[in-house]
């Protein structure tokens, strides 16, 4: 890998002139920033194992020079910033408590006036998820996380800040790889309020968002081809779309972001994003599940559904919504607000940037990190380096492919690679398929010499190696010559002009969810916020109050609940079928248990009537 | 066809069954095993018009021809699972065994495929 910079000035205007728009929804109320005010708004603490957190560096004194002199520190020790002192919102005074209670329920009036979060997300997806999440925030009590008065304390904090200067700024830097010139965009917000604010997965102290662009040059002229967008923890192709791509929004050469509300993901489209927090089988058990499927799909040709066909995703999985309508505050080209001049992380790279490894904001001690703070641009939150980082091409699946200038060389250079392979390999398929006929001819001439009997084995088998190794290579050479071939048609396809399809590399887009999904009645709303505690509740009634037939009404109940879920769903078809392999499962069983030897005695006639039959009619040919 | 043979053969049963019990001979307080066991009969009845018309559905290929055969199905095969529990009466078994086969029919990927929402039967039988 090679990475070097551009000079500063061009680094600059690089950036700003491919800059992108970000394009908020209504009701969130934090915005890309520059760094240098967070951190002095912030103090510095280090939490070391079995202790309680120490402040190093109490709020105010704080800088971006400050924060990379910090010492090495004992293993397992974390350093974190505060941007939102709790100490400071616990009032003792019945007056100081009254004015943070007035004001979290005015930020909560604020927000609710702000934003309406549509079709519930409980009313998106199934049972299972929704008792998963039931678990999931009784979990949130006991696990560490972002006090409830963070967000209201954060938001006053980013609010002073602003009306001090207002600006709206990004982090830049530009870098080569692999032949691309990557820029990358870093957005830092002060608070991820999604839990709070959006009722999504989880609250944290600092974001650290990115957008990555990829440049070709060719003969002096740079031109944009891919851009990357950083959406929670995906990596790879989905995240990639080609400059060309009609998903790409674009005000003149700028990107538009559909930003998430609260959690800041990123999106290329507006709209209302299911994201699902997947909870995998075991593996022993994923396994058994898996060889079932595989049996029921491909020895049953039973259908096993759209999308089901790699195992499914998961078995639990938690819903959250993200909220990216674009309908709110948006900062760039032709927007609301416009870009400052870029904090550039150029080579050298800043202190602020590779010698603070700590996290941005308070460490909850959230033992699935959700509630933590990230780390910065260049760490993850345990002090390795990020891959986003050291290989920004890989980290968007970018690392396949050439850009456009290289691309012909590599599939010449590749198909050259493959013809001089093919060559060596009929070299050695001649060397070897003369050596398989002398070893014939030996073969042939010491059969019926019983004295030879031991050789003559040893012989068979060296053929029969031999020959499959022939077999082998010939597949191979042939292979070779089709792969030469459709190189040989590609390069001409490329002279010609044409291009790839544009999303040929997706596998798994995020889609908002459609018109059709987010129409929905209040009904169905209640029915998903009341379904698992009713559910529940009646189970225990049953057990109470109906035991001498408990099975029977459990079954009952269990089949109406289904019923009316899959229902309000659309799912009816799926509901019917599995009960129905259900039933069918059941039902074999029981014949099987009651004509056992039966059963036996069918299959048995059956083979021999089959064999007749065969018999019979090679005797009529 | 296979729906239609269905509820002919369950006619069948059920007249055959039906004939079995001397039905004047039946003193109603204390009714023979074998006589409730053929009044049960009757629970297949909507399974039965269900299947008909889902036979019906099929021929003009209708889409929710699909799902009527399957609960179709499915009831028939939930009411013999009931009765065996409880009566364990000699004709649950085939039902059984030819609602099985039929489960396995509908739901094998060709049937789906074709019946499949967002794609019209009958283009697909035209390919």
């Amino acid at each position: 890998m090679k990475t070097e910079s551009p000079g500063v000035e061009a680094t600059t205007a690089l950036l700003q002139r491919f800059e992108p728009v970000i394009r908020s929804t209504t009701g969130d109320k934090f915005y890309p920033m520059d760094v240098e005010p967070y951190v002095r708004a912030c103090s510095l603490w280090v939490q070391r194992p079995g202790e309680e957190a120490v402040c190093v560096v109490p709020g105010g004194e704080l800088s971006l020079e400050r924060l990379a002199q910090q010492p090495m520190d004992e293993a397992g020790a974390v350093h974190f910033l505060k941007f939102t002192d709790t100490e400071d919102l616990r009032i003792e005074s019945r007056g100081g408590r009254l004015r943070v209670f007035r004001r979290r329920a005015k930020n909560r009036k604020e927000s609710r006036r702000a934003f309406r979060a549509g079709r519930g997300r409980l009313a998106r997806v199934g049972y299972f998820s929704r008792f998963v999440d039931a678990l999931y925030s009784i979990a949130l009590l006991a696990r560490g996380r972002v006090p409830g008065e963070s967000a209201a304390a954060a938001s006053v904090a980013y609010e002073r800040i602003m009306s001090e200067q207002e600006r709206y700024r990004y982090h830049g830097r530009v870098l080569r790889q692999d032949g691309w010139i990557v820029l990358q965009y870093w957005l830092f917000y002060p608070f991820n309020d999604w839990r709070s604010g959006f009722f999504g997965a989880n609250d944290h102290e600092a974001d650290w968002e990115k957008i990555f662009i990829y440049l070709s040059e060719s003969e002096g002229e740079i031109s944009p081809e891919w851009v990357a967008y950083a959406a929670h923890t995906y990596t790879g192709d989905n995240l990639r779309r080609r400059w060309d791509d009609p998903e790409v929004e674009k005000v003149g050469e700028h990107p538009v972001i559909y930003v998430g509300a609260g959690s800041h993901a990123s999106y290329y489209a507006p709209g209302e994003y299911l994201t699902e927090l997947t909870l995998p089988l075991p593996a022993p058990l994923a396994r058994v599940t898996g060889a079932i499927r595989t049996f029921w799909k491909t020895r049953l040709g039973q259908y096993v559904g759209d999308g089901e066909e790699d195992g499914g995703s998961g078995y639990f999985s938690i819903p959250f919504v993200d909220y990216a309508r674009g309908d709110g505050l948006s900062v760039g080209e032709e927007g609301d607000r416009s870009w400052d001049e870029p904090r550039l992380i150029a080579d050298p790279t800043p202190d602020w940037v590779s010698g603070y490894r700590g996290l941005w904001g308070l460490y909850a001690r959230d033992p699935f990190e959700g509630e933590d703070a990230p780390a910065g641009p260049m760490y993850n939150r345990d002090k390795s380096i990020s891959r986003a980082w050291y290989d920004p091409v890989g980290w968007a699946g970018l690392d396949k492919v050439a850009p456009p200038a290289e691309t012909l060389e590599a599939i010449l250079e590749q198909r050259a690679d493959i013809i001089s392979g093919c060559d060596a390999l009929r070299d050695e398929i001649d060397h070897k398929s003369r050596q398989l006929k002398k070893l014939g001819a030996e073969l042939a001439a010491m059969r019926d010499r019983s004295h030879l009997d031991a050789p003559y084995q040893e012989g068979t088998r060296r053929v029969a190696e031999l020959s499959g190794e022939l077999n082998r290579l010939r597949g191979k050479l042939a292979t070779d010559e089709a792969v030469s071939e459709s190189l040989a048609e590609y390069a001409g396809r490329l002279r010609a002009g044409e291009r790839d399809q544009a999303r040929a590399h997706i596998s798994r887009a995020h889609r908002p969810a459609s018109e059709d999904e987010l129409r929905v009645s209040r009904v169905a709303e209640a029915w998903a916020a009341i379904s698992v505690s009713l559910m529940l509740i009646s189970f225990v009634g049953i057990a109470m109050f109906e035991r001498e037939h408990l099975i029977s009404m459990l079954v009952f109940s269990i089949a109406f609940f289904a019923f009316v879920e899959a229902g309000f769903r659309g799912r009816l078809v799926n509901l019917v079928s599995s009960a129905n392999i259900g039933l069918a499962v059941v039902a074999t069983l029981i014949i099987i248990y009651e004509f056992f030897w039966q059963l036996v005695v069918a299959a048995v006639l059956v083979i021999g009537l089959y064999v007749l039959w065969d018999n019979l009619s090679e005797l009529r040919r | 066809m296979l729906l239609i043979l269905e509820v002919i053969g369950l006619v069948i049963l059920g007249g055959y069954e039906f004939l079995q019990v001397d039905w004047r001979g039946i003193d109603l307080r204390t009714p023979q095993h074998q006589a409730v066991e053929v009044a049960v009969f009757a629970l297949f009845i909507p399974p039965a018009v269900l299947t008909l018309l889902s036979a019906l559905s099929f021929l003009f290929l209708q889409r929710r021809g699909w799902l009527l055969a399957a609960i179709a199905q499915g009831l028939s095969l939930a009411v013999c699972l009931w009765l065996y529990s409880w009566f364990q009466p000699g004709y649950v078994y085939p039902i059984m065994a030819y609602c099985t086969l039929m489960i396995l029919y509908l739901n094998s990927q060709d049937v789906r495929m074709v019946f499949r929402p967002g794609k019209s039967p009958q283009a697909s039988h035209e390919n």
